[in-house]
């Protein structure tokens, strides 16, 4: 039986081998419960409606995988799910296949969603969150992530200047519209610059989303910005942490297929699963991010809804600019760089 | 027979060549992957190969110099219009969606500066148009002048105008690296001598205990580091319980836990070859010197130590050269003042996207080697030329 067993695994081996067209789907996610919330509300349907079975492996971000894809020719996967900077970059640079929107529909997603090579379909809310056993007084919004003398303790923050300048500004009082034409003048970065210089010290930089939340949960930082997906996991696990619903900063992470992937003819039927309200209402309702799809609000239940970043949350949010982003990465990754490590 | 009489060596040139064979393949394997890493730090790319007619317009007519832009942006297709775009935006943030947007619309455009300036008044703007001068060739210094903070003024002088942070970061990758290799020789040398000098169950205790780490993977070596050393990890809880500190210390994300890590992670490379040398030496020179008068700490310091200086070196530069090179253990141990070289290399290739300035960097962080590699091998000749000569 063990030896008839290897000689299929042999053989599906070769078999993979062999041709690109020989390979299975393959889907690139981010991995973790994210993952597998995903694979529960679409994956298993698109497979069920297409007959395939697609395999999965974790994308890191950045697209230099992609890229050495289309440069050799060898493409190892079919969709992936990135951030909304990469897709640009990607679209232009020809890295992805552009969609067919009229094959695929509109309706009901949000305008944002609807990209030329992508779409876009978790709707992220980028805050802080705290211990609620830290402090007496909750924090309220980003001037209290500001404040060394009202919350005392370290900071947890991302090490790069993506969000941390739009964070700086909306602690420094600007107003969540007006954030990007700030940040667009050399005295807007120098603010928000000159806020983080307030908490300098207190600083630790994560790396991955799962850091925040252990280092809250052990008090190895008092406030830490964070993904409010997973805070409101770990709450539900019984940890004492909170995210704090006060100009949150929305981003998406968009769906897209890799160019002259060899299944990009059922990229229709796999953005028609993404983007169906009862598959995205599935999807919140196991991992809670927002949905794209605005149909998809409807058929969840208030106390699910109280958790995303969409709905009643969105009215003081702001979003991201990921054009903003792509003009001014390099600039401020360098400038970042250089203030963090002094 | 008399083939062996017109050329006895036959046999032998041909048993050279195929044993020389594996080494030149070897080494042309190695050699091409270093060729191609150099070219590509300064490779222009699309934007060296796509500005075709403004490389030969008239520089000293403006309109002349726009038609010539906008004629080689319709030549473009649009994968070559992004690529050259990325290019620019990495000389001035904003160059990229002003040169997309441009080229998106070329053919649109009145073929003249008034046209470009009436479609974005930010073409007015000089700075655009020279750094468009700047990089209207195949080959491109703009990688290598990031990495190096030297830059041209507006006479096109060279000089340190630029950012030198990626400088600063190549002196910290090398303080750390000679940091690493102190630590680990100090720790290093007592065990080698244990393993050399001490009873058999003993030495086959520290030896096992060195290749039991050398065999597990650097991964679960750092984030065991990660374990011990955070606030609440067994480090401080055990102080704390002790009574030893009263709050927990930072020890790790500093440099702290990275020369820790690292040093632990580069232990074997330096105590394998001290080993091997302190084996070398009979033991009954110590017998010797005794006899003769020295106590034991003079027949350490004159007769043992300076025979075991081989293995040091050995031991010492092979520990300096790969942590020259380390990425992922200070990357998930150190703060970051602590990241090296290497880190900004995959963040370059794999964030930015921009492998001309992970090229330069790499070229940068090669050379640094192969003049250390250099030193090294002009004291070691130094020193044996000294010793002939006494």
């Amino acid at each position: 039986m063990k030896a008839i067993q290897i000689l299929f695994t042999c053989a599906a081996i070769t078999c993979a081998a062999g041709t690109a067209s020989a390979r299975d789907v393959t889907i690139a996610g981010w991995g973790g419960n994210y993952q597998d919330a995903q694979r529960e509300a679409y994956f298993n349907v698109f497979a069920q409606k297409t007959g395939l079975k697609p395999i999965e492996t974790t994308y890191l971000g950045g697209l230099a995988e992609i890229k050495a894809m289309a440069d050799t020719g060898n493409v190892t996967w079919d969709f992936v799910i990135a951030g909304g900077n990469e897709l640009q970059l990607g679209c232009d640079e020809g890295l992805f296949e552009k969609l067919d929107w009229q094959a695929i529909g509109t309706d009901g997603l949000l305008p944002e969603a609807v990209q030329p090579c992508g779409s876009g379909n978790v709707v992220i809310g980028n805050g802080f969150a705290y211990n609620t056993e830290a402090f007496p007084q909750a924090p309220q919004d980003w001037k209290d992530f500001f404040d060394r003398e009202k919350f005392p303790g370290k900071r947890g923050a991302r090490n790069t200047p993506v969000m941390n300048l739009e964070f700086a500004l909306l602690g420094d009082g600007v107003a969540p519209d007006k954030l990007y034409e700030v940040l667009g003048t050399p005295e807007g970065v120098d603010r928000a610059f000159a806020q983080w210089d307030k908490i300098k010290d207190l600083l630790q930089y994560w790396e991955s989303g799962s850091q925040p939340v252990e280092w809250l949960a052990t008090n190895n930082v008092a406030l830490s910005t964070t993904y409010n997906g997973r805070i409101i996991m770990a709450k539900r696990e019984g940890k004492p942490l909170e995210f704090v619903w006060k100009n949150h900063l929305v981003n998406m992470d968009v769906w897209a297929v890799i160019a002259n992937s060899p299944y990009k003819q059922y990229a229709t039927e796999f953005f028609k699963t993404i983007n169906d309200p009862a598959n995205q209402a599935k999807f919140s309702s196991l991992m809670p991010y927002g949905p794209s799809n605005t149909k998809a609000a409807a058929l969840l239940p208030p106390d699910i809804q109280k958790d995303l970043p969409t709905g009643d949350n969105i009215k003081d949010a702001a979003f991201m600019s990921d054009a903003f982003w792509v003009d001014h990465m390099d600039e401020l990754t360098e400038r970042w760089n250089r203030w963090s490590t002094q | 027979m008399s083939a062996t009489i017109r050329n006895p060596n036959a046999g032998r040139l041909a048993a050279v060549i195929l044993l020389v064979l594996p080494l030149a393949v070897y080494t042309l394997l190695y050699l091409v992957p270093i060729g191609s890493m150099i070219s590509l730090s300064i490779d222009n790319g699309e934007l060296g190969r796509s500005l075709q007619h403004f490389s030969t317009s008239d520089a000293s007519d403006p309109d002349a110099r726009a038609a010539a832009l906008l004629a080689d942006m319709q030549e473009m297709n649009g994968r070559q219009q992004a690529e050259s775009a990325r290019a620019l935006n990495q000389e001035m943030p904003g160059f990229r969606s002003l040169f997309i947007n441009t080229a998106r619309k070329a053919g649109e455009v009145s073929p003249d500066m008034n046209g470009l300036i009436g479609f974005d008044e930010r073409w007015a703007d000089p700075r655009y148009w020279k750094i468009l001068d700047n990089n209207a060739g195949t080959l491109t210094s703009r990688h290598f002048r990031r990495a190096t903070g030297l830059d041209f003024d507006e006479h096109g002088k060279l000089g340190a105008y630029g950012d030198d942070i990626y400088l600063q970061v190549m002196m910290r990758t090398l303080v750390i690296a000679v940091q690493v290799t102190l630590v680990t020789l100090v720790i290093g040398y007592p065990l080698a001598y244990a393993v050399a000098n001490g009873s058999r169950g003993f030495a086959n205790f520290v030896l096992v205990s060195i290749l039991l780490s050398f065999w597990t993977s650097i991964l679960v070596r750092t984030t065991a580091w990660v374990i011990l050393l955070q606030t609440s990890g067994l480090v401080n809880t055990t102080l704390m319980a002790l009574g030893i500190i009263d709050e927990p210390l930072q020890l790790i994300f500093n440099r702290f836990g990275t020369i820790v890590s690292m040093t632990h992670v580069l232990l074997p490379f330096a105590i394998i070859p001290m080993m091997n040398v302190m084996l070398t030496i009979p033991k009954s020179q110590a017998d010797a010197s005794r006899v003769l008068g020295a106590g034991p700490v003079e027949t350490f310091i004159r007769i043992y130590f300076p025979q075991t200086l081989r293995g040091v070196m050995v031991g010492g530069s092979t520990v300096s050269i790969l942590a020259l090179g380390f990425y992922i253990t200070p990357a998930l141990t150190g703060g970051p003042g602590d990241q090296m070289l290497s880190y900004y290399i995959a963040e370059f290739i794999k964030k930015s996207l921009n492998w001309g300035m992970a090229s330069a960097l790499s070229v940068m962080l090669l050379a640094t080697v192969l003049v250390l590699v250099g030193a090294a091998g002009a004291l070691n000749w130094a020193a044996s030329r000294k010793r002939e000569t006494a």
